[in-house]
C-alpha cells in the first residue's frame, strides 16, 4: 500500500511516497502501527502519550480525515484509496 | 493622553494644502480601538462613510499599534486603512519587515494622508517629523526601482520605503502598497488611493529606538512568555522545526487540495490534483528556495525567498512565494509551473498590485474563454503562462481587454456578459480556501468586513486541529457551531490587528499573551475576556461604517456556486457550503439583524453614546 508523507514528515520517511506491505482489511490504525513501527521517529510526530492520533495530525483517506469516517480510525482501508499523512499545518 | 507605551503623535497631512500637523490621539479612542486597524477605521468613520474612495477627501492612514516596534515577538506589522475602492468597504491591509518598526522609532503611531497633491510627492518621515517632497523623478517607475532610488537619495540603513508602483499610478483598483521590494499591505487596493493623491512613497529613516513599556516589571515575563509559546510550539512556528518556518504559508498547497477545499480553475473544482505539489511549499523548499527572510521580531522567519533556476525567468530572485497567490495564479488558473507563479509574484510586487487579487480577472477570462463568452474579444487558456505575464503588464498599465480587467474580477466578469463568473464577495475576489470543503471559510469571506478574506477569521486553524483560543478541532465539512467559531476568530484578529502583531502569532499565542502584553505595555488592566470584548467593539465598528456606507440588510453573501454546485472532488465530493445555516448562527450571536448592527449594540459596545 502507498502511503503519501507531507511537509516536516518527509524528511523522516526520506521522500514523498512509500510503499508499505500490509495485509488485505488493515485498519487506518492498524496502518498507523505498521507506520510507525518502521519509522521510530515518526511516534512522537503522530501519536499521543496514549498512542493515539494527535488531532493536528491528519490522516486523510481518500482526502477524508480518518477520524471524521463512519468506522473513525478503525475503517478497513480499500486496494485503490489514497492515503495522505499530513503534520499540523497552517499558514494564511 | 494618561496611557504610556503609545508615541502620542499623529500626523495629519493635508497633500492640497501641503501642510503637516501633529496632534495626539484622543485617550478614548485608544482605549476603545487600541491602535492600527481599530484606531484606523476609528479616524475614518470621523472622516464620514460616505466619502468617495478616490477622491482627495478619502482618508488614507498608516497606523501603528502599541506593541508595534517593541521587544513583542512579531510586532513589525503596520495597517494600511481606507475606504476601498475595490469594495467600497472600510478596509485595512498589513504588511511586515521594518517600516512599521522604523514609523514607530521615528516617533510616530500613524500617519493621516488626505488631500490631493498637485504633483506626485513623497512623504520623507524621520526625527518626530513628516515632510511632503517632490516625487517626480519616481513616478512612473516600478517598486523596485523606487526603493533603489531612494536608498541611494538616503542610504540603506535604518531606511523603509513603502510604495505604489505603476498599477496604483494608474488606478487599477487592486493596487497596493509594498513595503521594502515585497511587503505588501495586499488587500483593498490601497494603492489605489496613494495613487488618487499622487502619493508615491512613504520613506521612513530612523534608527532603533525601542519604545519602553509603562508597567516595565509586568512588560518582561508578559513579553519572554509570548515567546516561549512561539518557540515551543513545535508543529507550526517553532523555528526551524515548524511547518511555517519551514516551508512557509505554502506547507498549505497539498492539504486543502487533498481534503477538496482548494479553488481551482475558478473554483469550478476543490482540488489541484497532482498538480498542487508542483507549486507547493515541499516543491519549492526542493528546487528553487535560497533564504528564508523574516520581519522585524520574529524568529519564525517564514518568508521563502527563491531563484529561478531555469526557463526564461531563470536568475530571477524574488520573495515570497507564498500561499495565497501561489495558489491565486497557480491553482486558480490551471497553471502549475512555479517558475511563473513566482514571476507573476514578483511582477505584482513590482507593478504593486495585490497578486491574490490579480488570479481572479485572469481566471474569469479563462473561464470565459473555456465556455465561449468572450464574443471575439481574444481568449485567455488555463495555464498559459506567457499570456498570464503580458495579461499582468497589461492589467498594471490598464491596456486593451487590460483595461476592463483592471476595475476587478466583478468588472471582468460584467463585461464578458456572465456576472456570475466572478468568485468575489463585495467586489473582492476569494482567498485560497473553497468554502465546500472548509465551510467555516464561507460564513468568514460572507461576513468580513473588507470583502472577501481569509484573514478576519482564520478558521482553518480550527479546521485542521491546530486549536487556538481555546477552540476544539472542528469537523470542516460541518456547518454547525461556525458561525459561533467565527465571531471568536473575527474578535480576537481584530484585537491583535490593533496591536499590531503578526496573525501567525495565533498559532502559538492565545487572548492571554495578547492582554497580557498590551496591559504591560500601555499600562492599563486587561484580561483575556476584554481582549474579546474590544475586538468585538472593533468589529462592530467596522460594521456600522459598512453599514453608513450603504451595505445594509442582505449585504454577506457568497458566489452561487460556492452555494449551488457540488464539489465533485474526493475529500468535499457533493457538498456545497451551508451559508443561510450558518449566518442565522453567526447574527444570533452577534446581536446583528440581518447584517446591520442595531443601535442598542452600538450602544453597548460604547460604539455611539
Ligand atoms: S511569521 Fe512571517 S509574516 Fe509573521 S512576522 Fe514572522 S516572518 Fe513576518
Amino acid at each position: 500500500m502507498q502511503v503519501n508523507f507531507y511537509a516536516t514528515l518527509r524528511p523522516i520517511v526520506g521522500g514523498r511516497t512509500v510503499e508499505f506491505h500490509v495485509g488485505e482489511h488493515v485498519t487506518v490504525k492498524q496502518l498507523v502501527d505498521v507506520i510507525v513501527e518502521r519509522f521510530p521517529r515518526l511516534r512522537k510526530e503522530l501519536l499521543n502519550e496514549d498512542g493515539n492520533l494527535y488531532p493536528h495530525v491528519h490522516v486523510f483517506i481518500n482526502g477524508r480525515d480518518a477520524p471524521y469516517l463512519p468506522n473513525g480510525v478503525e475503517t478497513v482501508i480499500k486496494p485503490g484509496d489514497t492515503v495522505d499523512i499530513f503534520p499540523a499545518v497552517a499558514g494564511g | 493622553m494618561a496611557l504610556g507605551g503609545y508615541a502620542n503623535r499623529i500626523a495629519h497631512v493635508d497633500l492640497t494644502a501641503g501642510t503637516v500637523e501633529y496632534r495626539g490621539i484622543p485617550e478614548d479612542w485608544a482605549r476603545k480601538y487600541i491602535g492600527a486597524r481599530g484606531l484606523g477605521v476609528r479616524y475614518m468613520l470621523e472622516n464620514g462613510p460616505q466619502v468617495d474612495p478616490l477622491s482627495p477627501d478619502n482618508l488614507l492612514c498608516f497606523m501603528n499599534g502599541p506593541l508595534t516596534g517593541t521587544e513583542a515577538n512579531m510586532s513589525g506589522r503596520m495597517a494600511i486603512v481606507t475606504k476601498s475602492p475595490l469594495t467600497g468597504t472600510v478596509t485595512d491591509s498589513h504588511h511586515g519587515g521594518w517600516s512599521a518598526a522604523r514609523l514607530r522609532w521615528a516617533g510616530f503611531d500613524g500617519l493621516l494622508v488626505k488631500g490631493k497633491a498637485s504633483g506626485p510627492v513623497y512623504l520623507y518621515v524621520h526625527d518626530g517629523i513628516v515632510e511632503i517632497m517632490d516625487a517626480s523623478e519616481v513616478w512612473g517607475k516600478g517598486i523596485h526601482d523606487t526603493v533603489k532610488f531612494f536608498r541611494e537619495r538616503y542610504g540603506e540603513k535604518d531606511l523603509s520605503v513603502i510604495a505604489i508602483g505603476p498599477a496604483g499610478e494608474n488606478l487599477v483598483k487592486f493596487a497596493c502598497w509594498v513595503n521594502e521590494n515585497d511587503r505588501a499591505s495586499g488587500r483593498g487596493g490601497t494603492g489605489c488611493v496613494g495613487g488618487s493623491k499622487l502619493l508615491k512613497a512613504v520613506v521612513i529613516k530612523s534608527a532603533k529606538k525601542m519604545p519602553k513599556a509603562a508597567n516595565l516589571e509586568a512588560w518582561k515575563p508578559a513579553q519572554k512568555r509570548a515567546l516561549a509559546t512561539i518557540m515551543d510550539e513545535r508543529n507550526i512556528t517553532s523555528p526551524r522545526k515548524g511547518g511555517l518556518s519551514v516551508y512557509g504559508t505554502n506547507v498549505l498547497m497539498n492539504i486543502t487540495s487533498a481534503m477538496g477545499a482548494l479553488p481551482t480553475k475558478n473554483s469550478m473544482v476543490t482540488s489541484f490534483g497532482p498538480s498542487a505539489e508542483k507549486i507547493s511549499g515541499e516543491y519549492v523548499k526542493e528546487h528553487i528556495l535560497v533564504d528564508d527572510p523574516t520581519c522585524h521580531a520574529c524568529p519564525v522567519a517564514c518568508k521563502k525567498e527563491v531563484e529561478i533556476k531555469e526557463g526564461p525567468w531563470k536568475g530571477l530572485r524574488m520573495e515570497s512565494v507564498e500561499y495565497e497567490p501561489a495558489w491565486s495564479l497557480g491553482a486558480n488558473c490551471g497553471n502549475d509551473d512555479i517558475n511563473t507563479v513566482a514571476k507573476l509574484i514578483d511582477m505584482c510586487n513590482d507593478y504593486g498590485m495585490d497578486a491574490i487579487e490579480l488570479g481572479h480577472p485572469l481566471s474569469v477570462y479563462m473561464e470565459a474563454t473555456e465556455r465561449g463568452y468572450t464574443n471575439g474579444d481574444g481568449g485567455l487558456a488555463w495555464g498559459d503562462t506567457m499570456a498570464m505575464v503580458e495579461m499582468a503588464r497589461k492589467i498594471a498599465m490598464r491596456e486593451g481587454i487590460g483595461n476592463v480587467m483592471a476595475d476587478g474580477a466583478e468588472a471582468t466578469a460584467r463585461y464578458f456578459g456572465h456576472p456570475e463568473l466572478a468568485m468575489t464577495v463585495k467586489g473582492q475576489g476569494v482567498p485560497a480556501y473553497d468554502p465546500r470543503g472548509l465551510k467555516g471559510m464561507g460564513i468568514a469571506y460572507a461576513t468580513s468586513n473588507r470583502g472577501a478574506c481569509h484573514l478576519r477569521a482564520y478558521t482553518p486553524a480550527a479546521e485542521l486541529g491546530v486549536m487556538p483560543f481555546g477552540s476544539l478541532k472542528v469537523d470542516p465539512l460541518a456547518w454547525k457551531g461556525k458561525g459561533e467559531l467565527v465571531k471568536i476568530f473575527q474578535d480576537v484578529h481584530a484585537f491583535s490587528d490593533s496591536l499590531d502583531l503578526c496573525k501567525f502569532s495565533a498559532f502559538a499565542e492565545s487572548a492571554e499573551e495578547y492582554a497580557a502584553q498590551y496591559a504591560a505595555m500601555v499600562g492599563v488592566e486587561c484580561t483575556p475576556e476584554d481582549v474579546l470584548k474590544i475586538g468585538e467593539r472593533i468589529y462592530n465598528l467596522e460594521r456600522y461604517y459598512n453599514n453608513l456606507a450603504g451595505f445594509r440588510e442582505g449585504s454577506d453573501y457568497l458566489p452561487a456556486r460556492f452555494t449551488q454546485e457540488p464539489s465533485t472532488m474526493p475529500g468535499s465530493e457533493g457538498h456545497v457550503c451551508e451559508l443561510d445555516e450558518m449566518l442565522a448562527e453567526y447574527y444570533a450571536a452577534r446581536g446583528w439583524v440581518n447584517g446591520v448592527v442595531p443601535e442598542s449594540k452600538l450602544r453597548e459596545l460604547g460604539i455611539i453614546d
